[in-house]
Formats: C-alpha cells, sequence, structure tokens
C-alpha cells in the first residue's frame, strides 16, 4: 500500500514535470522559430514598438510610403517589403491569454521574400494574385480547426476574404496564421497606409549591424534590429523561464528522492529482519544492495511511466485550454508537444532520481547487525 | 567441520551496565556430533550460537573453524563459510514473507550460484525429504509453525553444510511437533553426518545429543 502511494507520488511528480517542461518547451520553440520567417534581414519598427522576436507589441505605427523613401535613402538597403502584423484576431470573439491567432499583410509580390519556399498543402490553390483582391491564405491549424478549405469565404472584422490555399509548415506562427495581400490587411484593420514592421534586405556586401546602426541615424523615429539583435533582446527572457522551469523541476525531483527515500527507508525498516535473514544464510552485501536498489528502480520506473502518460495527457489539456484549440487538434502533433527525446530524458531523470533515493536505505540494509536484529524479535 | 573456542567472551552494554553474555567459553565441536546447548532464557545460549555462526564478532577469545582463527576472515570469507558450510535454523523460522516455500529453500543455492534447475531439483527433494511435497508453493504465511520449520531445515541444508546451528529450534511448536523436528535434526545428523548443534531448553532433545552442554550467565560446562 505504501509502495502504492509512493508509486502515484512519483507518478504526480513527473506528471507536473512533463506539463510545465513540455508547456514550457513549446512557448519558448514558438518564440525561438518566429524569427526563421525574418532571417537574415533587419527589422524596422516604430521605437515605441516592444519587440518580441520578430513580432512588434504595441507601439505607434510607422507611415509606410514615408518611412519606406526613408530607408530608400539608406546606402545599403536593397529591398523594403512592409508588413502589417495583427494579434490576436479574434475569431468567434473569444481573446485568449496568450495570442494564438495572428493576421499578416504583406505586398502580393513579396510573399516569396517572406514566406520563402513554404508550399500550399496538397499544392492545391494559390497566393493572392492582386494586392486588391479579398484573398488569403491561412495556416493549416486554423484551417483544421474552423474546417476552412480552398475556396470557402471566410469572415475577418466583417470582411469577406477567398481562402486561396493552405499553408504546409511546421512553424506553429504561421499554422495560426491568416495571410492576406498588405492592402487587404491595412483596410481589414483600419490601419490604411500604415505598418508596424518594415523587412529590410541589405544589400551584398552590406552587414546587418552596420546597417541597422546607419538607418536608426538617418531614419527618424525607428528602430532597427538585426536578427541577434531580436535574438539578444528575447534570449534573457527565455533564459529566465527555462530557469524557472528547471528550478521547478529540481524542487519536485528533490520532493520524489525525499519521498522514495523516506518509503524505502521505512521499508527497509520493517523487513530488517528479512535482510539480516539473508546476511545470516551468507548473502552477500551487494546482493541485499540490489534487493533495495531493485525496489526503486522499479517505483521509479512504473512511477515514470503513469507520469510520462497523465504528464502528455495534461500537456495537450493544457496547451487546448490555453489556446481554445480542440483537444483532438493535438493528437497529430502529439510528438512536437511533447518530444519523445524530452519524455525520454524524464524517464531517465526519475529512474535516477528513485535510484538515488534507494542509495541510503540499501545501505542501512546491508549494515544490519545480524545478532541485534534476530535477537530483537524473541 | 572442526570448530574451537578460546577463552570465548561476549560483553553487551546495556545503559550504564556491562553484561557479560557468553563468559570465557572454552570447548571443541567435533565433526558429525549432535550437540546440545541448554540452559534458561537469558543464559547467552543464542549468543554463543551467533559467535559460532559468525554472525556476530566475540569482545575477546578466539573461535576457530578448522583451525583457522576466524577473526582473521574478512566479512566475504565469513559469508562464504555462512553461506557454504553452515545452515541455520532459527526460532522464528526466518523465512522470506514473499516467497514461496520451494523459493525459499532454493535462495542460499542461488546465492552460491547454482543453476536455476539444479536449485529446483535440489529444494523439491528437500522439501520431500522434510514431508513438505504438497507445499511447494505455499508461501509461510500459508504454512503452519511445524511446516515453517521444516522449511527451515530444508533451507538450512540447501548447500550441504557441514555444520547445522539451530537456535531454540522448537521454541514456538507444540509438543507433538517439536518431537517431530528434533527427531528430523537427528535423522539429519545421522544419514548425512552433519554436524547439529542445538541450544533450547527443550530437556527432550537431550537424551538424544551426543554431547549436552549447560550454559548458565554465559559460562558452559559439559553435563557428563
Amino acid at each position: 500500500m505504501r509502495t502504492a502511494l509512493c508509486i502515484i507520488g512519483v507518478a504526480l511528480a513527473t506528471t507536473f514535470v512533463i506539463a510545465v517542461g513540455a508547456t514550457t518547451m513549446r512557448y519558448t520553440t514558438v518564440i525561438r522559430e518566429m524569427n526563421v520567417l525574418f532571417s537574415g534581414q533587419i527589422l524596422v519598427v516604430h521605437e515605441n514598438a516592444i519587440v518580441i522576436q520578430a513580432i512588434p507589441i504595441g507601439g505607434s505605427m510607422l507611415r509606410q510610403n514615408r518611412t519606406e523613401t526613408a530607408l530608400h535613402n539608406v546606402s545599403g538597403v536593397d529591398k523594403t517589403i512592409p508588413i502589417l502584423f495583427v494579434t490576436p484576431i479574434e475569431i468567434g470573439g473569444i481573446i485568449r491569454p496568450v495570442p494564438i491567432n495572428f493576421s499578416m499583410g504583406i505586398p502580393v509580390n513579396d510573399w516569396q521574400l517572406i514566406l520563402g519556399s513554404i508550399p500550399l498543402k496538397g499544392n492545391i490553390g494559390h497566393f493572392p494574385t492582386s494586392e486588391s483582391s479579398y484573398e488569403a491564405v491561412i495556416g493549416a491549424s486554423l484551417a483544421d480547426q474552423y474546417n476552412w478549405t480552398v475556396g470557402k469565404e471566410i469572415t475577418v472584422k466583417g470582411f469577406k476574404l477567398n481562402v486561396t490555399g493552405v499553408l504546409d509548415t511546421k512553424l506553429a506562427i504561421l499554422n495560426r496564421c491568416i495571410v492576406m495581400p498588405l492592402t487587404i490587411a491595412q483596410g481589414i484593420y483600419v490601419y490604411p497606409k500604415s505598418v508596424n514592421m518594415i523587412c529590410v534586405k541589405p544589400m551584398q556586401g552590406y552587414s546587418q549591424e552596420e546597417l541597422a546602426d546607419t538607418i536608426e541615424q538617418q531614419v527618424p523615429e525607428v528602430n532597427a534590429l538585426t536578427e541577434e539583435e531580436r535574438n539578444d533582446m528575447i534570449q534573457p527572457v527565455l533564459t529566465q523561464v527555462e530557469t524557472w522551469n528547471m528550478g521547478i523541476q529540481t524542487i519536485v525531483f528533490l520532493m520524489s528522492l525525499i519521498l522514495v527515500m523516506t518509503v524505502t527507508a521505512m521499508s527497509v525498516t520493517e523487513r530488517r529482519r528479512d535482510f539480516a535473514t539473508l546476511d545470516a544464510i551468507g548473502a552477500p552485501l551487494s546482493y541485499i544492495f540490489r534487493i533495495v536498489i531493485f525496489e526503486t528502480v522499479l517505483i521509479g520506473v512504473l512511477g515514470a511511466i503513469l507520469g510520462i502518460v497523465f504528464g502528455s495527457l495534461a500537456a495537450l489539456v493544457l496547451a487546448s485550454l490555453y489556446t481554445n484549440i480542440p483537444l483532438t487538434m493535438f493528437f497529430p502533433t502529439f510528438y512536437e508537444i511533447i518530444p519523445p527525446f524530452f519524455m525520454f530524458q524524464i524517464f531517465l531523470a526519475v529512474v535516477f532520481v528513485c535510484c538515488l533515493g534507494g542509495i541510503i536505505p540499501a545501505i542501512n540494509a546491508t549494515r544490519m547487525r545480524i545478532a541485534e536484529v534476530l535477537r530483537a524479535e524473541y | 567441520m572442526k570448530i574451537e573456542t578460546a577463552e570465548l567472551t561476549k560483553k553487551y552494554r546495556l545503559g550504564t551496565s556491562e553484561i557479560t553474555a557468553v563468559d570465557k567459553v572454552t570447548f571443541q565441536i567435533a565433526e558429525t556430533k549432535f550437540i546440545a546447548i541448554i540452559g534458561p532464557s537469558g543464559s547467552g545460549k543464542s549468543t554463543l550460537l551467533n559467535l559460532i555462526g559468525l554472525n556476530d564478532y566475540p569482545t575477546s577469545g578466539k573461535i576457530f573453524i578448522d583451525g583457522v582463527d576466524a577473526l582473521m576472515l574478512s566479512n566475504s570469507e565469513r559469508r562464504r563459510t555462512r553461506l557454504f558450510s553452515m545452515g541455520f535454523v532459527f526460532q522464528t523460522f526466518n523465512l522470506i514473507p514473499t516467497l514461496n516455500a520451494l523459493e525459499n529453500v532454493e535462495l542460499p543455492m542461488a546465492l552460491a550460484g547454482k543453476p536455476k534447475r539444479e536449485q529446483q531439483q535440489k529444494a523439491m527433494k528437500l522439501l520431500e525429504a522434510v514431508g513438505l511435497e504438497k507445499r511447494f508453493l505455499h508461501r509461510p504465511k500459508e504454512l503452519s509453525m511445524g511446516e515453517m520449520q521444516r522449511v527451515t531445515i530444508a533451507r538450512a541444508l540447501a548447500n550441504n553444510p557441514q555444520i547445522i546451528i539451530a537456535d531454540e529450534p522448537t521454541g514456538e511448536l507444540d509438543s507433538k511437533t517439536s518431537k517431530e523436528i528434533i527427531a528430523l535434526l537427528f535423522d539429519i545428523n545421522r544419514k548425512e553426518k552433519t554436524t547439529v548443534i542445538v541450544a533450547t531448553h527443550d530437556e527432550k532433545i537431550v537424551g538424544l545429543a551426543d554431547e549436552t552442554y549447560v550454559i548458565r550467565d554465559g559460562k558452559l560446562k559439559l553435563e557428563e
């Protein structure tokens, strides 16, 4: 009974570690991969804007024409791509605690520069063809959730858009994104001739750092951020999140260690006659030691397996709760949310911790004073 | 196996006072004999057997096993001696509760590294010899006291020991079962030529023993 409770305790600890760890990992991965979209390019935003990786949050808008003209006057600027990035977009009137749905307006001629070679699912459909066409390509996750298919008409803030394709990508941000022509986005979100970021492609031979510095000197009221700067800005936050996660894991593992150690010590004390008997009939110390360690490893294995199963479910439920995406939609991407290597790491860590918890009781089991223990039973 | 002791003494500290459980015992256990050590409770019988069985260390004095000073043996050599040359029968049986009768008897053979098949065959043979052929798969809690003691005797014989050390083997048993157990030990001694040393306050054993020693206040004396 006590051992069963100990297994449940270890399983609960593992569940917590898996659920919190997987959720944290998911967040940090999503934030890290945001930069992939604008790799090798400088992002120009208003100096008031807070930028999380590639995503400007709040701050003033940039006047599109004026800023683009100013940027083209800077030596080393090869191309500018104005982008309107809006988050969150409300679907069904629900705003979640974390932004999960995004809308992006990109000039139709510059799709390739931003979205690169991302194909459309099943090679069906096409990217919007004209700046004035009410067309959009959508992320696969949005498409699955709302049953949006190519050719279907969707309504965003009262405007009807025709879905011309579904993006086939693993990037979480694009999976939850509606990408439309810039002019249409400006109309829908009521930001006429305004954008909140301009992507700048440096000319060959110009370093990102130097060009960004020049832009900030020559173009008023903007921040020009290189890929490295964007990473540097978010890195302390991600490090802090990961440190907290590590701290929580350490505390939980420490508690498991104490639990296993206490329960095993009690079990060894209760069975001291058995261990003394084994000792009396000549069992090697290593044999007695192994019995106790084997038991704690078994507790670890069973606890870890149960914990991984429940923790994975908990991680999926958490992901579903904070995104309002139905739970079933996460099943196909199960191994992306809880990577097998992460599960394996936690499994090993739990078994190791339980094994560690068994060491002191195992040593005690080998140090029974046979005569005293067996005499005490009379 | 020949066991000799010289001025063997064991003292315990109990609070501020010191108790001499075994007091300068010098005696010899001849091979193949059936030896009884009798004495009242607390006279030092169990302590003496623990010392002879290498389960405890004396405060002073010596134990020689086949002429070798037992105090010079390493811990692992003492274990090997217990495993391969000695068999133990305890008053409270001390069977492993999670193992069935067969597994309990197999245990010393498993510790000795014997093949599983050999363990099983020998354990079955031994349990048959002690009259438990129908109780192989019963756990200790499913056995009567007498049956448990029979399993303990079978376990003690598993590695063909040269000596069986039995500490109050009939202490927990009724008189009929006691007689059976004593007869069984006597039978083993006579048939297998195994030395049997029994600590008891059961007078019935005295008549059967080749030699009877009386222990009182830790002092051992041969009963003439």
